[in-house]
């Protein structure tokens, strides 16, 4: 859960930028398809709002490539080297950067070389070759890790090889990324860039917060609600089995509850005993669950990231359910006849 | 009135309707100090129910108990601490604590009754020494006889310095050589001790060292 918030951010932060343009109806190019078609934007480079020249078209889409014979996800980003999106030189762990095609006028027949960069936990070695869309593309760098959900590495590559690749070299883009101008907060920059194209409607322009937001409402809520039914589910099996031990557990002990009275012992006394028991248990249960989460977080094959506040609060729900289950077992216990005394053998 | 234990019109039935048993009819009896006395009667004759019902564990449906020379007040008494502080109680089946050692079961009872651990200890260790088992302070049950098991029980019944101690049928589940040997330190309590000791059991050979010898039938005493 937490995991996946991370990692859902993770990128978009990377980037510096703080505005984030899509096309118009599109809900963010994370989320809905958004192609935008660069040359329509130029103002962009000099609209008030944002820092000269930051605006950054930018490829995001998901593919699909094959590395050693095998399908792997992946996420490839397009970007220009230099602008905001992707790594520069220096962020690299490893090789160098793609060679960035020289044009300043866009055109369909300017094809750079098909280099990409990728991800340093992919397990690839510099000089290798993956393929996507049948396309072959030479690793020549490898760039800090920076897993998108779900563990889906990110490939970086120049603009025009990812739309060449995955866009059959089209000229468009799937968003445009910016920073804001100094003055501007980015709220504002949002809303007056929006009210610029209002007659156009060309383009949706997000903040980072709106954008993290959208990520993580589309990648992580939506689809942890099941996940999160299958955990309130979770808690009630395990509720039901504490409950259900100390239930057993009383019942085992209803002989030497009644002894117990017989020989003196108050209601008090033997709640008490029992309540110190479960105590125990779940102390001893909850330490075990936590140890036990932490090592399987790093076995799990998804990458995991345990919240200590959400730990605390699952500490905290098992502790009142253990409680509640020894409170149950607490009132059993005092029911007992003392008479059994007579009777049974321990 | 010097009675440890009295008991006035003393009637407890289960049940209801056709159903409806009679375990103890209208009895009326006392227990003086330092008295050994013995219950006998056939099988289902009402002898649990009524040592139960002096003993302060059931309440009586019908009469009254005198403990002490205090009334109880069913309504408003505290039984348990009663029973903790006053009465001492031997089970056939020992039911004795099995994950606990001899010395352990018989600090329960002294915990129970709020004495402190090292006291406790230091009376449970004396308490076992006087049955015969400073031998055994730290054996589980499992690792007891019968016989030990019950004289682990006497210690436990003892523990608190009760007015009475009420043993049921404490030999039943012994054979008799073990049975004897119980037999003796329930005669070494009473002459040694002064315990007052109401004890059901079948062993005639404690019927003559036993002050008196309460026979029943059908939840009635026929013969004292
Ligand atoms: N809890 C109970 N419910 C119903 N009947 C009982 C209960 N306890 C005892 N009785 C009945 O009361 C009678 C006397 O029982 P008890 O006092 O155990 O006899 P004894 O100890 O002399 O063998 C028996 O008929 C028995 O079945
Ligand atoms: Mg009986």
């Amino acid at each position: 859960m937490n995991g996946m918030r991370i990692q859902a951010q993770q990128y978009p932060k990377f980037t510096g930028a703080n505005i984030w343009i899509s096309a118009e109806g599109s809900g963010s190019a994370f989320i809905g398809f958004s192609l935008l078609v660069p040359e329509h934007l130029p103002y962009l480079d000099h609209a008030l709002p944002l820092k000269p020249k930051s605006a950054s078209p930018l490829v995001f889409a998901q593919a699909r490539p094959v590395i050693r014979g095998k399908l792997g996800k992946a996420i490839v980003v397009g970007y220009k080297s230099g602008k905001l999106g992707g790594p520069t030189q220096f962020e690299l762990t490893e090789g160098r950067l793609f060679t960035a095609s020289e044009y300043e006028e866009w055109a369909e027949a300017d094809i750079p070389l098909r280099e990409v960069v990728v991800d340093e936990k992919m397990d690839l070695e510099i000089g290798e070759r993956i393929l996507i869309g049948n396309k072959d593309l030479k690793v020549v760098g490898k760039a800090k890790s920076l897993m998108f959900v779900l563990d889906t590495p990110l490939l970086f590559m120049d603009l025009r090889t990812a739309q060449e690749v995955l866009l059959k070299n089209s000229l468009h883009v799937n968003m445009v990324i910016a920073q804001t101008a100094k003055g501007f907060t980015p709220e504002r920059a949002a809303k007056e860039l929006e009210a610029f194209d209002a007659e156009f409607k060309t383009i949706d322009v997000r903040t980072l917060e709106q954008t993290l937001g959208d990520i993580i409402d589309t990648y992580v809520d939506e689809p942890m609600k099941a996940v999160q039914f299958l955990r309130v589910m979770l808690w009630l099996a395990a509720g039901l089995i504490v409950g259900m031990i100390t239930y057993v557990t009383t019942l085992e002990k209803t002989q030497e509850i009644g002894v117990l009275k017989a020989i003196g012992a108050s209601n008090f006394y033997v709640a008490a005993l029992i309540s110190k028991q479960v105590i125990l248990m779940s102390v001893i249960g909850v330490i075990c669950g936590l140890i036990l989460s932490y090592i399987f977080a790093v076995a799990a094959p998804i990458f995991v990231s345990i919240h200590p506040i959400e730990s605390g609060i699952v500490v905290l729900i098992s502790f009142v359910v253990c409680c509640a289950g020894g409170y149950l077992a607490g009132r059993k216990a005092i029911a007992v006849d003392p008479m059994v005394a007579f009777r049974g053998e321990m | 009135m010097g009675s440890v234990v009295e008991g006035k019109g003393l009637t407890k039935h289960f049940g209801e309707g056709d159903a409806r048993v009679v375990a103890v009819d209208h009895v009326d009896i006392a227990i003086e100090e330092s008295e050994l006395v013995m219950f006998m009667g056939d099988s289902g004759c009402g002898k649990t129910t009524l040592i139960s019902l002096l003993g302060c564990i059931l309440t009586p449906s019908e009469g009254d108990v005198w403990i002490d020379g205090e009334q109880i007040d069913y309504a408003n008494h505290d039984l348990s601490q009663l029973r903790s502080e006053k009465i001492g109680f031997v089970f056939q089946l020992f039911n004795l604590i099995p994950y606990l050692t001899a010395i352990e079961n018989v600090m329960v009872a002294m915990d129970i009754a709020g004495l402190r651990h090292d006291e406790a200890e230091k009376r449970a260790a004396e308490l076992l020494t006087q049955v015969g088992l400073d031998q055994r302070l730290h054996h589980r049950p499992a690792q007891l006889s019968g016989g030990e098991k019950q004289r682990v029980s006497f210690a436990r019944a003892l523990a608190n310095h009760p007015k009475i101690i009420f043993a049921d049928e404490p030999t039943a589940n012994l054979d008799s050589r073990q049975g004897m040997n119980l037999m003796n330190l329930v005669r070494e309590l009473r002459h040694e001790h002064r315990t007052t000791i109401a004890i059901v059991t079948h062993h005639e050979g404690l019927k003559k060292d036993a002050d008196r010898v309460i026979q029943m039938k059908d939840g009635q005493i026929v013969s004292v």
